[in-house]
């Protein structure tokens, strides 16, 4: 099928390394560092004591401290509440903007905005409208009946403080995907619904939902593996407090590692995360790959 | 010498043989058309010749050179594709130009080839274009404009019409024959369409399942058919096939029967399963009563205007007769029929191979 | 099919809710950078003010930001270009290759831009440290190759498995090798996906916050740190944060109102199309 000759072969593999040895050297090499730096006491506050080979005692400290598995709860809730919100607020919105109506092209382009912006300006736009006394989320609020939230200084509020932001600026993409997925369905099958009398909420979950649930498995894949890096954000609003209760695995890593200076814990929460991530990106390429196939 | 030589040539791709042995012989400026359904290795063939497969075994030579590790831009030949694979980022010009850029000629030389070719081919008007902008008639004449301008020892065609429609594949098929003649370069084209190979060819070669079935003229495979599925192949209608079986002297089928024509004698020995191919026009209508007269029922007429075409039923096998238009009959009616037994072919049932020679 | 106006009317105040929603952040942004500091937070917000440039020339007079500016650009830049070279040569045999070990291959290449970077700052910051290449703008560079270049491979991998083999065969044929023919030949016909990879490159590189914080100080520091600097000064600086903050989300808001039709493809690295 293919023009391809042995010669060609090596000209391609040729054409392969620097892409894959660039990669290793800036990525796994750094990870294989990590790994090599989490079985080590690496104490930068404690310029004198030795960095010495300490086991499996780092990892034993984080994951018997209730600190780490805080972070690690912390993660996993930020990732349900942003999830859910997007995908449901997403799939509405693309409903809307697909429709065919004059304005929908330039709304749909519109709502793309929030994604390109650089998450730091995300955070500092929601801190500016989150900000205690002076703030206008709240006077906006008012006129809907809403007391007064303390967003940000409130450990009830902040971890939805936060997952506000990140909705804000995520659920443009899940839109856009749906969108995008809506506009290629063939309308045939909403023909024949409609000759046969169906009515549109029996369409919208037996027809186009179905058609809908690789894109939306791919989308949400995507998010939550984003999820799980959260950072920016959490840094301008409110660096992982009140308290601990925005504390996420990445603030802990950064905590541990740039304000305690204590790299070897840093180290060894960097690699229960990356383990983490791996069972993620894992289940999202075989979902992807059981959609190549069907 | 010859221009292409194929000897037991071979693709494989894995453990899955494709291509099985062809050998093949192309003179100088011979049209060489490889016929046959798809998925019979006729592109795969043209392909090796190209370059563009590597050959898994044999030898192929082209000019009297061994080429089978040749690159294809080595080979001199220049190739016609399926869907003219013209560079959309180009103009037609500059398509052509690409074409002649690895030749290294001076500019002069290459404008000169580009404004004949042009003016062969028409395509004076449309050199400063885009492909997106043009017809699919005018795409194929430039994709033939691009191999030509590079003036090589063979062109390849492969089915270089299947994306035009009917009228304008007639007019392109005369157009490309008419090239051909005043060219003299020798081509090998891939087509499944008969009537291109049939009209365009000088010798035609007929492929199945990635083996060669027959080579010959056109008027060689169409007159004496080496096989049942060539004899099926070729003509439209399709060759009528009868199973039977010599027994004294005549063919004896199922509720037919006819006596073995003289050039047979010999051939076939008694009580061999022989197939009897039977072209629909030399099926005749006869009066009852004169000799080998055969009762049929008329089961379909399709009229096709100077001719029409008749779905006979004798006993249980079908038939088509091809008769003039004013003998057809309605459907329901019995007639009666003749074969010409001049004209019938006589394959063995088993092997499938002809055995009239 | 007949859609009736009170069915549209409904369509469009959800619209118009959705719409306040999402450029109510985006307004802020914009009418603070010009907004004087006494009414900044005045309520109601003012929305007929006489807009001053004092932020603006705050932020460009009393701060090196036009450093900051160039360092963001030479990064993006840097990342862009290097990303692109090795990047689409990489897609290239990726799509062309067929190997059944080839979808691992590139499957490996795009979980390297999953990886929460947070994981790797610790090593990337002892690493640079003993290279001395901390606080400079090829730290950057290297770093965020290690995201662009997965997304290279991905969306270029998808803008050459469109284009026609037979037109790479015609080119065989006519002469050229696989040097030539992808030159002439396969790039420019993907050309659009090499704009479109540049992009997300680019943006991605001048988005970026967490490495630049890390990895660079007073010499290399990148727009987005300097903005944030305004917020740990002695008092907020909202006006200079915003003016900040509107130019840094240009490049962001030009590519979205100039090609968005790529921005699906782009954002899931070819798995939603």
């Amino acid at each position: 099928m293919a023009y391809i000759r042995k010669r060609n072969k090596r000209i391609f593999l040729i054409f392969l390394l620097p892409a894959m040895l660039v990669l290793f050297l800036t990525t796994i090499y750094p990870m294989l560092y990590a790994g090599y730096l989490s079985f080590r006491s690496y104490d930068l506050a404690k310029l004198f004591v030795p960095r010495v080979f300490v086991g499996w005692s780092n990892y034993g400290e984080i994951l018997g401290s209730s600190e780490f598995l805080h972070a690690l709860v912390t993660t996993f809730k930020l990732m349900a509440m942003t999830l859910s919100v997007q995908l449901v607020l997403g799939v509405g919105i693309a409903l809307i903007v697909t429709q065919k109506l004059p304005g929908m092209p330039l709304a749909r382009t519109l709502l793309m905005i929030p994604m390109m912006i650089s998450p730091v300006i995300v955070g500092l736009v929601w801190l500016f409208l989150y900000f205690p006394e002076l703030g206008y989320l709240n006077y906006f609020l008012s006129f809907l009946g809403f007391d007064s939230i303390p967003w940000i200084t409130s450990t009830d509020w902040a971890l939805w403080a936060i997952a506000i932001a990140d909705i804000w600026q995520w659920t443009p993409f899940v839109m856009m995907g749906t969108a995008a997925a809506l506009q290629s369905l063939s309308p045939e099958p909403y023909e024949a619904a409609m000759i046969d009398g169906n009515s549109r909420w029996d369409v919208f979950t037996r027809v186009t939902l179905p058609q809908l649930k690789p894109v939306l498995v791919s989308l949400m894949f995507l998010r939550a593996i984003d999820a799980f890096k959260i950072y920016d954000i959490i840094f301008v609003l409110t660096k992982g407090g009140p308290g601990d209760s925005t504390e996420v695995l990445s603030m802990f890593i950064y905590r541990q590692s740039f304000t305690f200076w204590r790299m070897g814990v840093g180290a060894a929460a960097s690699f229960v995360s990356l383990v983490i991530i791996v069972v993620l990106i894992t289940l999202f390429f075989k979902s992807l790959n059981r959609d190549q196939v069907s | 010498m010859s221009a292409i030589t194929l000897k037991n040539v071979i693709k494989k791709y894995g453990a899955v043989q494709v291509v099985h042995g062809v050998d093949l012989d192309i003179d100088e400026g011979e049209f060489v058309v490889l016929l046959g359904p798809s998925g019979c290795g006729k592109t795969t063939t043209l392909r090796m010749v190209a370059g563009l497969e590597d050959v898994s075994g044999g030898e192929l030579s082209i000019g009297g050179q061994v080429v089978n590790n040749v690159a294809p831009k080595d080979r001199g030949v220049a190739m016609v594709f399926q869907n003219y694979a013209l560079y959309p980022h180009m103009t037609v010009k500059k398509n052509m130009e690409f074409a002649l850029r690895p030749l290294k000629l001076d500019k002069a030389e290459v404008d000169k080839r580009i404004n004949d070719t042009a003016a062969i081919l028409g395509l004076g008007e449309l050199l400063e274009r885009r492909p997106v902008q043009l017809s699919g008639g005018q795409r194929q004449r430039v994709a033939m404009g691009r191999a030509m301008v590079r003036t090589p020892d063979v062109f390849l065609f492969d089915e270089p019409l299947s994306n035009l429609d009917a009228k304008l594949r007639t007019q392109v098929r005369w157009e490309i024959g008419k090239l051909h003649q005043r060219l003299g370069t020798t081509v090998l084209y891939v087509t499944h369409d008969q009537v291109e190979a049939m009209t365009l060819a000088d010798k035609v070669v007929i492929m199945r399942d990635g083996y060669v079935e027959q080579v010959g003229t056109p008027e060689e495979v169409y007159t004496a058919p080496q096989s049942t599925f060539v004899a099926t192949f070729i003509g439209s209608p399709s060759m009528n096939m009868i199973e039977a079986k010599v027994v004294a002297e005549r063919l004896e089928a199922n509720g037919f029967s006819m006596p073995l024509p003289d050039r047979f004698q010999g051939k076939v020995t008694e009580g061999q399963a022989v197939t009897i191919g039977v072209r629909p026009i030399e099926i005749k209508r006869v009066a009852a009563s004169s000799t080998g007269a055969m009762q049929a029922n008329v089961e379909v007429t399709e009229y096709l205007g100077n001719e029409a075409l008749l779905d006979l039923r004798v006993g249980p096998h079908e038939l088509v007769a091809e008769v003039p238009a004013d003998q057809r009959v309605e459907p329901g009616k019995v007639i009666h029929i003749a074969l010409n037994e001049g004209a019938i072919h006589l394959f063995d049932t088993v092997s499938g191979r002809t055995l009239s020679e | 099919m007949t859609r009736n106006l009170r069915q549209n009317i409904l369509v469009y105040a959800l619209l118009a809710v959705v719409l306040i929603v999402f450029m109510t952040p985006i307004y802020l942004i914009v009418s603070s950078s010009v907004k004087p500091s006494p009414i900044m937070f005045q309520k109601p917000p003012a929305f007929l003010f006489t807009p001053t440039f004092e932020h603006y020339h705050d932020l460009f007079a009393m701060r090196p930001f036009t450093k900051f500016i160039w360092n963001s650009l030479i990064v993006a830049l840097g990342s862009t270009a290097f990303s692109l070279t090795i990047g689409s040569l990489a897609a290239y045999a990726i799509s062309r290759i067929r190997h059944k070990r080839m979808n691992d291959v590139a499957f490996w290449i795009l979980s390297m831009r999953m990886f929460p970077p947070i994981a790797v700052v610790v090593p990337y910051y002892i690493i640079f440290k003993s290279a001395g290449l901390l606080d400079t703008p090829l730290a950057l560079i290297i770093v965020y190759s290690t995201a662009n270049i997965p997304l290279t491979v991905w969306l270029m991998k998808g803008f050459f498995d469109e284009v026609p083999l037979a037109l790479e065969e015609a080119a065989a044929v006519d002469g050229y090798g696989l040097l030539a023919t992808f030159w002439y030949v396969t790039l420019p016909l993907a050309a659009p996906g090499l704009a479109v990879s540049a992009v997300f490159c680019f943006i991605f590189s001048w988005n970026e916050f967490l490495f630049a914080l890390m990895l660079t100080g007073s010499e290399a520091q990148t727009a987005t740190v300097a903005v944030m600097s305004f917020w740990s000064s002695d008092a907020v600086q909202w006006g200079r944060i915003m003016a900040g903050s509107f130019i840094i989300l240009i490049p962001g808001v030009i590519f979205v109102l100039t090609c968005q039709r790529w921005l699906v493809r782009g954002l899931t690295m070819g798995s939603v199309k």
